[in-house]
């Protein structure tokens, strides 16, 4: 029988190569289609099928962690008054159910945890976090760390941060430098927020681009984890050489008011590349840096207009006074729409006695699209 | 007991407060967008409404705005709760005319110590304006 | 002597033809490998992105999203409502009144308690006369802007009056029938920050049609696939195009259009390569090509990024009629940005633009409704003179048809994979249907209306259908040509 099988197939295979060579192909691509079609038909069937089983179990599951999560911590009884959280024990029963040995509903019980974890901080966060070391869970992660996928290492770094467990700096300094831009960028915001000692450590050392999506998370938290000793940054404004680090530095020192790194800031100014020099100007502004005025003004002309339009806003903020004039100046004989504009929103912020007037003088003296211009910048209805 | 809406799109949320509230003993009545929001601020009178910004057919600075013009419901105490902590944001929703303004993650004995203030100064307002009457 | 020379040219043209299909069809197996990658790549990165950060954070760059409407006054407060509910930080919508003659300004007025206010503006892109803007009294609305210009025709023209009012460095261009998911900003801003060595001049996402989802007051309650059968042709078209066809082509940086209904620009390049063009009869595609154009000549490393979650859904056209005007618009559109942009084809200063983006679209969908008809025609002609070798003919026949199919089930299978938006089995079997009969009922419709729409462009029917240009956005002019097999 199998000989038969062979013989048709070799008889096939005669026919076939005696077909000229388009047919041969054409053939070979029906083939292919045809069998690459069965299997994503295959692919599309399990794929629905495992989702199916998926919700069938979150719908069973999900009710059962939040209830247990919610007993045994939003409506613990001893929450409330002032008891240690070393002091405060969870229901065994509750927490030892066979269900949560299983991996699956572990991973689950950490995502809700840490839901709930974005939502409460205080009393309710640190009990959310006892319950996912008394539980074992930090383990779980641990061990994701060690595994090879870097979106799983990913993973296990994310859930540590979030849930503020500790990694020794062996483990994670490696990571902050690591070659996957995704990776490292969690492995930095881990160091930053566990590492007690010194945790701008990496600033010193990181060649690759702090890229903007991954500030955002770095800002947060920076700015809202507990006890972090913020540094002077301006350390790196003067020193660093990756753009990306002094520019987010830049964005820090507005939020912390660092006066004192003003010098550093305004050697900026003379940098060649003028986004950068656009960002050093605004944080000037936000510094609210008097001394930086003069100096403003006077680069004044030799700058592209995003550079100019920075240091109209900077003079708004700083709003000393001094530089009233310059504004006026700019805001009745520029060419440029832009530049008006800002002077003129520059000139209404300072929101003087001398700016007032100043405000009711143009409004009279120029012509109609400057006076649109005032308008527009004082109705308190346009906010952007 | 005082009646709370807790308007919140996060389901995880909504349930956390309505239990943590719940717990207090307030009666608590929950809405998961605008548009169940403005059908529940319709059919009851609430003491206390605790609210998100981002949610579904409507903005949370919207029932604050809403609740702010209505005659009957102006002395409503508002809470926004919000993970969004601009600067912009938060002075619209005070000059809107909300109470508070709490960021996510929140805490939860502050978020219960500041419906209990909003209660007790309800209650000594409208019994100031009692006595005057 | 004349007979031989019939033979060979026959069989040039033969070979010619084989090997046209054989490199489209290559070309659409390697777009299916491109996609499979970056399908898989995003949802690796979403399976660890936390978007409420950038919705909690101050350094989220502004967005400002322009939506022109047009005798919209039934819809408009819903759709103008569900504008104002995006998850992001820092947004405004602008909503142009593009000179309707029905009471679409008087019902957002009331609606919103809107007063005119004085606003200056620069002109930076030409568009018809501004009447005036408005904005809201009630601070809920701050982020609301409404503009009332004259009717200029296109939703070019009503877009570019936006973009000059926007005050956003990002804007989301679309259009006010639309119902866009709540996360649509976050998305779409996320391959912007995370580019390390380009600047990302546009970020689309997929679109799909809303004809029978369930859907209330401008919110989606339920996505379902479309039950009338053209709709359900233009979903199957439009999950090819942006799950296989956008996601391949943006995995090597060639997208070739980001579609009218749904897509977020940097406002100043979009400015700087002038804006819409209210001539055009594909005003998205241009608008790009013109964007790709400018950095190239300023030498600025651009890119182009697609990620295939749906974030639009808009209502397809279900009568025939409607449809064709549509595509016939679309194909007068590519075959005059073609005749346009002529000088890039295959010039090497223009990078990949030039030479593997712009020559595809040339070669694969300007000159595919030809190559197709030529060859229809010239079997045909085989079969009446009795020439045809009907076995040949038969097994290519079926060497196309089932590539087609192969195309189209994996782009069906991709979109599983990112994200299971039908929720029943019976609405994925809707799909799976379609890709059987799409080469017979609804391929020949496409090719059909194309050339129909290049016939226009060449005599330069400019009055033909009229009004019904202006409506020519309304169904939506979304999916590109791409992938259009």
């Amino acid at each position: 029988m199998w000989k038969d099988l062979a013989d048709l197939l070799f008889q096939a295979y005669e026919q076939y190569s005696l077909l000229p060579l388009f047919i041969e192909i054409a053939l070979a691509f029906i083939f292919l289609a045809i069998l690459s079609t069965l299997i994503a038909y295959g692919a599309i069937l399990h794929k629905r099928y495992r989702a199916y089983v998926y919700e069938k179990r979150m719908a069973f599951i999900s009710p059962k962690i939040e209830d247990m999560i919610t007993e045994q911590v939003l409506l613990n009884p001893n929450l409330g008054y002032d008891i240690p959280l070393e002091s405060i024990e969870f229901d065994p029963n509750a927490l030892g159910d066979k269900i949560y040995r299983k991996p699956f509903v572990r991973q689950m019980l950490i995502d809700t945890l840490i839901q709930y974890r974005k939502n409460f901080r205080g009393e309710v966060g640190e009990l959310l976090r006892k319950l996912y070391i008394d539980m074992g869970l930090d383990k779980d992660s641990f061990a994701k760390m060690k595994t090879l996928r870097w979106e799983r290492k990913i993973k296990a770094v994310v859930e540590l941060t979030q849930m503020d467990i500790p990694i020794s700096d062996v483990t994670i300094l490696p990571l902050t430098n690591s070659g996957i831009p995704a990776l490292r960028a969690a492995a930095r915001n881990a160091y930053i927020q566990l590492s007690k000692n010194e945790p701008f450590k990496f600033f010193d050392i990181a060649t690759e681009p702090l890229l903007p999506w991954d500030q955002l998370e770095m800002f947060k938290i920076i700015t809202t984890t507990k006890d972090i000793a913020i540094p002077n940054f301006s350390r790196w404004v003067s020193y660093s050489t990756n753009k990306s680090i002094v520019s987010f530095c830049l964005k820090l020192i507005a939020h912390y008011d660092q006066q004192s790194t003003i010098p550093a800031v305004m050697e900026l100014l003379s940098n060649k590349d003028h986004y950068f020099r656009a960002d050093a100007i605004n944080c000037l502004g936000k510094l609210s840096a008097e001394v930086a005025e003069d100096k403003l003004v006077k680069i004044y002309n030799n700058q592209p207009l995003n550079c100019q339009i920075e240091i109209l806003k900077a003079l708004g903020r700083i709003a000393s006074g001094k530089h009233l004039e310059f504004l006026k100046s700019e805001f009745l004989y520029s060419s440029n729409f832009d530049i008006r504009m800002n002077a003129a929103r520059s000139i209404i912020r300072h929101n003087t006695q001398n700016s007032r007037l100043m405000v009711e003088e143009l409004m009279e003296m120029t012509h109609e699209e400057n006076q649109l211009i005032i308008k527009h910048c004082l109705n308190p209805l346009i906010k952007y | 007991m005082p009646n709370i809406l807790v308007i919140e799109d996060d389901d995880i949320m909504l349930k956390a407060i309505r239990n943590i509230l719940g717990k207090d003993g307030y009666v608590v009545i929950t809405a998961k967008d605008g548009k169940e929001a403005f059908e529940k601020l319709e059919n009851a009178d609430y003491e206390v409404v605790v609210t998100d910004l981002m949610m579904p057919y409507a903005n949370g600075l919207e029932v604050v705005s809403r609740l702010r013009s209505d005659e009957t419901k102006r002395n409503v105490g508002i809470i926004v709760i919000s993970s969004v902590g601009n600067e912009e944001t938060i002075t619209e929703a005070f000059r809107l005319g909300a109470d508070d303004y709490l960021k996510k993650p929140i805490m939860a004995g502050e978020l219960l110590i500041r419906i209990r203030k909003l209660l007790s100064n309800k209650n000594s307002t409208s019994q100031l304006v009692t006595k005057k009457k | 002597m004349i007979r031989t020379l019939l033979e060979h040219l026959q069989l040039i043209f033969e070979k010619t033809v084989f090997v046209y299909g054989v490199t489209l069809l290559i070309i659409y197996a390697c777009l299916a490998l491109f996609s499979f990658y970056s399908v898989r790549r995003f949802l690796r990165k979403e399976s660890y992105t936390d978007y409420k950060v950038i919705v909690g954070s101050e350094l989220a760059p502004g967005v400002s999203v322009i939506a022109p409407a047009f005798n919209e006054g039934l819809t408009i407060i819903s759709n103008v409502r569900s504008l104002l509910t995006f998850d992001y930080p820092k947004y405004e919508v602008i909503i142009i009144n593009d000179g309707s003659t029905d009471d679409t300004l008087e019902k957002v007025i009331k609606e919103f308690s809107l007063v005119k206010i004085d606003f200056a503006f620069d002109i930076k892109i030409v568009s018809k006369p501004i009447r005036g803007i408005y904005k809201s009294t009630d601070d809920a609305y701050a982020k609301l802007v409404i503009v009332d210009k004259e009717n200029g025709k296109s939703k070019a023209d009503a877009t570019n009056a936006g973009i000059n009012i926007a005050s956003f460095p990002y804007f989301l261009c679309t259009d006010v029938d639309c119902i866009l998911h709540e996360q649509t900003l976050q998305k779409l801003i996320r391959p912007i920050m995370e580019e390390e060595n380009a600047r990302v001049i546009a970020t689309g996402a997929t679109l799909r049609m809303a004809n029978s989802c369930e859907i209330d007051k401008g919110v989606i309650i339920k996505v379902k696939a479309p039950r009338p059968l053209l709709a359900r042709f233009q979903e199957l078209e439009y999950i090819r195009s942006f799950v296989l066809g956008k996601m391949g082509w943006s995995q090597i940086n060639c997208v070739p259009n980001v579609s009218g209904g749904l897509g977020m620009f940097d406002k100043e390049i979009a400015i700087k390569a002038g804006g819409y063009d209210p001539a055009s009869f594909g005003e998205d595609m241009e608008l790009l090509m013109r964007m790709n154009r400018y950095v190239h000549d300023n030498k600025i490393k651009a890119a182009v990024r697609y990620i295939p979650v749906t974030l639009c859904w808009t209502e397809g056209p279900t009568s025939l009629k409607v449809f064709m005007r549509q595509r016939t618009r679309w194909g007068r559109g590519l075959f005059q940005l073609m005749v346009t942009h002529r000088k890039m084809l295959f010039n090497p200063r223009y990078g990949r633009v030039g030479m593997i983006m712009f020559p595809y679209n040339f070669l694969f969908e300007l000159m595919a409704p030809f190559v197709e008809s030529v060859g229809i025609i010239y079997y045909i002609l085989l079969a009446v003179f009795g020439l045809a070798n009907w076995p040949y003919a038969i097994i290519l026949l079926i060497f196309v048809y089932s590539f087609a199919i192969m195309i189209s089930t994996l782009a069906v299978l991709w979109d599983q994979l990112t994200f299971q938006y039908y929720k029943t089995w019976t609405d994925v079997a809707r799909i799976a249907v379609m890709v059987f009969v799409e080469m017979i009922l609804y391929h020949p419709l496409i090719v059909v209306f194309a050339l129909r729409g290049y016939f226009f462009h060449i005599f330069n029917r400019k009055h033909s259908w009229g009004n019904m240009q202006r409506r020519g956005f309304k169904p939506s002019s979304a999916a590109s040509t791409t992938a259009a097999t």
